[in-house]
């Protein structure tokens, strides 16, 4: 493992099929853009350094297949993750409305109840928008998410958002330091070294 | 045999049946069964399973190799190539009960979860080589799939039944073409179907014929197709010469060429007669007169694959210990030892503190043949590791088992093999006994790099004899025969046997009861029972053996047979408090161990004759 890498997270890309998910990923990893992209088959993995004031963080993210005969593998992602983004289409209204399953499955499956949560909106590209940009603010306000309005296809707010994201895990010590800390460390030696442990809640689910 | 004619007749009449079948509905994959999550969970599974079993830096070729051989072979797109390489990397492991759970629901599966084992052996197989680290795979996917294990051992058995009979079936072909020039046109037709049809018709044909054991599994297991389609991808003659190794004549026909280094004897005597996908080799520690004159006395109720081995290697050297450890153990100086050993025993640990007069006055008696032996045992190790290596027993995993010098040898055998290249995937697992090596974890670190199962160390705290021996013959206290090895591995398993083992000699003496313990598959049928004079059942069985000429009837009277040794047993046994009875655990073994045993207990019963 590199050496000056602070910390590996986890992030979780989730959202209805067809949202761009995996555009927005492979945006913020290849910078590249396919509009032929084809439907993503149980779960995608790509990892990238990014460096957030300062702080390397290594992020291991796990983009989702969003078709529903894939829905039933998503439960195996949610555990350990630290981080999720919570894809919506602005052209597509039923995509927006679908956000309340989202999050309800986000509850049911995560192992903790701090993880950080960013809503996008993507495809602001596209003319014929069908959710305004307040609609998101205010559904994310409500369920305390970060949000953003993106779009995978001209760049806008990619970078922003999965910076944001890491910069919000970052800032909740408890999230991310017992992670790294635990990675290799045996179970019998768990009393030892860090008394003055971080939160509670996120140092109890690691265990 | 009669019956086996019949079930010729029975599989060749399933041959064509299974021709004209196969054009119709060709074989199908399991890949192609299951639905696309379904491939996705099961492949993830897989590479959850290999992340956690080998972790080791060393192993990232075979996990990588594993997993993207397997993604091709689901017919998953390239696309899950990352997903699935982050899962074999040790990312995603908290997956495992979902994956396993998803799997398990999909309506392939639902009625019958076996055809997973069947698939992951015929994709392990499907070079020719059964690599040691895909088996230990299998048997932790069955585990998570709460599929028994018993399960595999059968599926192997009949996939090599498949692979022997089309191999026959073949050479059979050349001989009649040759004389029937239609024939052969038609013949020509059947080969070109695929293997896969050959395949699939020779496993239809012996759950006909030979149905007992696979019936017990369900039926259905076998003809399951996945398994004989998968192997007709591959030429199955192929497979076979490479699972076997090419000569054909294995371990058996191995001779020492000319003198390697010190070693004067080296071969391997067969145990079991029959053929197995895995075998596993024996090796004693000593011999003695009488009842444990020979190398595979020690071993007869083992029974952990059908296809085992021992290995004879210095008797001349060996017997002298023997002699020499009982000359220690029978005469005066046990006694006068017992006691004053009696202390140290009791407060568990043989250290070399300060030994009796008594005993260091004799210590000349064993001190030299152990010395010669211990050098040897080294010795022979090193060679061990090299046939080994050179895959003498074939492209497939090997399981070794020893105790005293025996477990020596498989030591020295296993750090050689460590210095070596491409030494992984041939060792599944070990089982040193009273192991006078090193206990040291660091030396045994290096170890695990060569076995893909389990590293079994059993020890007895209150073995005053081993601690005897070792005390000059090296400087070391840390004996790994005496005390746990403390390695933290999945692989290590340590393994208190001071309640089985009360002298370093109940290592042969109560080598049925240890091999229990430890986990090793054993026959239910005890040699020693020949001799005991049990009151009722040597003579029912006689009679029964005598009636029972043809198979089907054979096959009832083990079954009478083995009830009625479980029904003798306490008058039988009266004489041998030590022997144990029949597990509850044994008693549950597949089958085709039972029919196995069942010769296997002829043999005792003709050795015991003799």
């Amino acid at each position: 493992m590199d050496e000056d890498v602070l910390t590996t997270l986890k992030i979780l890309i989730i959202g209805e099929s067809g949202v761009g998910k995996s555009s927005l990923l492979l945006r913020f990893t290849d910078d590249t853009f396919d509009p032929e992209l084809a439907a993503t088959i149980g779960v995608d993995f790509k990892v990238k350094t990014i460096s957030v004031d300062g702080n390397k963080a290594k992020l291991a993210i796990w983009d989702t297949a969003g078709q529903e005969r894939f829905r039933t593998l998503t439960p195996s992602y949610y555990r350990g993750a630290q981080g999720v983004i919570l894809v919506y289409d602005v052209t597509r209204r039923d995509t927006f409305v679908k956000l309340d399953n989202w999050l309800n499955e986000l509850e049911t499956y995560c192992t903790r109840n701090d993880i950080v949560k960013m809503l996008v909106g993507n495809k602001i590209d596209k003319e014929n928008r069908e959710v305004d940009r307040n609609e998101g603010l205010k559904f994310a306000r409500k369920h305390s998410m970060l949000f953003i309005e993106a779009s995978a296809k001209t760049c806008d707010g990619v970078q922003c958002a999965f910076e944001e994201l890491v910069e919000k895990i970052i800032q909740t010590p408890g999230l991310w330091e017992s992670e790294s800390q635990n990675r290799g460390v045996k179970l019998s030696n768990k009393e030892e070294g860090y008394g003055g442990g971080g939160a509670c809640g996120g140092y109890c689910s690691m265990l | 045999m009669a019956a086996e004619e019949k079930w010729k007749g029975c599989t060749s009449k399933q041959h064509s049946e299974a021709e004209q079948a196969g054009e119709k509905e060709p074989c199908v994959l399991l890949g192609q069964q299951l639905g696309e999550p379904g491939r996705f969970a099961y492949a993830a599974l897989c590479g959850i399973s290999l992340a956690s079993l080998f972790p080791e830096e060393e192993q990232s070729s075979f996990r990588m190799e594993f997993i993207e051989g397997f993604v091709k072979w689901l017919d998953l797109p390239d696309a899950v190539l990352p997903a699935m390489t982050a899962f074999a990397s040790g990312l995603g492991g908290e997956g495992t009960e979902t994956f396993a759970q998803i799997l398990l629901k999909d309506p392939t599966l639902k009625e019958n979860p076996v055809v997973i084992t069947q698939d992951l052996l015929s994709f392990s197989l499907r070079d020719g080589y059964y690599d040691a680290r895909a088996r230990v795979l299998i048997c932790h996917i069955t585990w998570l799939l709460r599929i028994p294990l018993e399960e595999l051992e059968v599926l192997e058995e009949s996939l090599l039944e498949s692979l022997k009979e089309q191999k026959e079936e073949e050479s059979e072909t050349a001989e009649v073409s040759r004389k029937k020039k239609e024939r052969r046109k038609k013949l020509k037709r059947y080969l070109l179907i695929g293997l896969a049809t050959v395949g699939g018709g020779t496993v239809i044909g012996l759950t006909g014929g030979l149905a007992a054991p696979l019936v017990a599994a369900g039926a259905a297991t076998i003809i399951g197709s996945a398994g004989a389609a998968a192997l007709g991808s591959t030429a199955g003659i192929a497979v076979m010469a490479s699972l076997f190794g090419a000569a054909g004549a294995g371990l058996t026909g191995y001779k020492m060429k000319k003198r390697v280094g010190a070693i004067e004897e080296f071969e391997f005597l067969p145990l079991t007669e029959g053929k197995q996908l895995h075998i596993t080799i024996a090796i004693t520690g000593w011999l003695c007169t009488g009842k444990y004159g020979s190398f595979t006395a020690p071993w007869s109720s083992m029974l952990q694959s059908s296809e085992q081995y021992c290995l004879a290697w210095e008797s001349k050297y060996l017997m002298e210990l023997g002699n020499a450890l009982d000359t220690l153990l029978n005469g005066f100086v046990n006694m006068m030892a017992q006691e004053a050993l009696k202390f140290t025993v009791l407060s568990g640990i043989v250290t070399a503190l300060t030994w009796p007069a008594s005993l260091l006055t004799v210590a000349s008696v064993i001190d030299n043949p152990w010395g010669v032996c211990l050098h040897r045992s080294a010795e022979v190790g090193k060679h061990l590791a090299h046939i080994l290596l050179s895959r003498q027993q074939g492209k497939r995993p090997v399981t070794l088992i020893g105790f005293s010098l025996g477990a020596r040898v498989i030591y020295f055998c296993l750090q050689e093999m460590a210095q070596e290249k491409d030494s992984q995937g041939i060792i599944e697992d070990v089982v040193l006994l009273g192991a006078p090596v090193e206990g040291e974890a660091k030396y045994w670190k290096a170890i695990t790099k060569v076995v893909s199962g389990r590293i079994i160390n059993g020890y007895c705290r209150g073995d005053w004899l081993l601690g005897f021996v070792y005390r000059t013959s090296s400087v070391q206290i840390n004996v790994a025969g005496l005390q746990p090895v403390d390695l933290d591995d999945r692989r290590m398993v340590n393994m208190d046997l001071s309640s089985v083992v009360n002298g370093h000699l109940d290592y042969m003496k109560q080598m049925d009861t240890i091999l229990k313990a430890v986990g090793i598959k054993t026959k239910e049928c005890c040699p020693e029972e020949k001799g005991s004079g049990s009151l009722f059942s040597p003579p029912a069985k006689k009679s029964q053996r005598a009636a029972g000429g043809e198979a089907p009837e054979e096959e009832n009277t083990m079954r009478e047979e083995d009830a009625a040794d479980g029904e003798a047993l306490p008058a039988g046994r009266a004489q041998h408090p030590d022997a144990p009875s029949c597990l509850g655990g044994e008693a549950s073994l597949p089958c085709p161990d039972c029919s196995n045993s069942g010769d296997g207990k002829k043999e005792a019963a003709d050795k015991g004759a003799n």
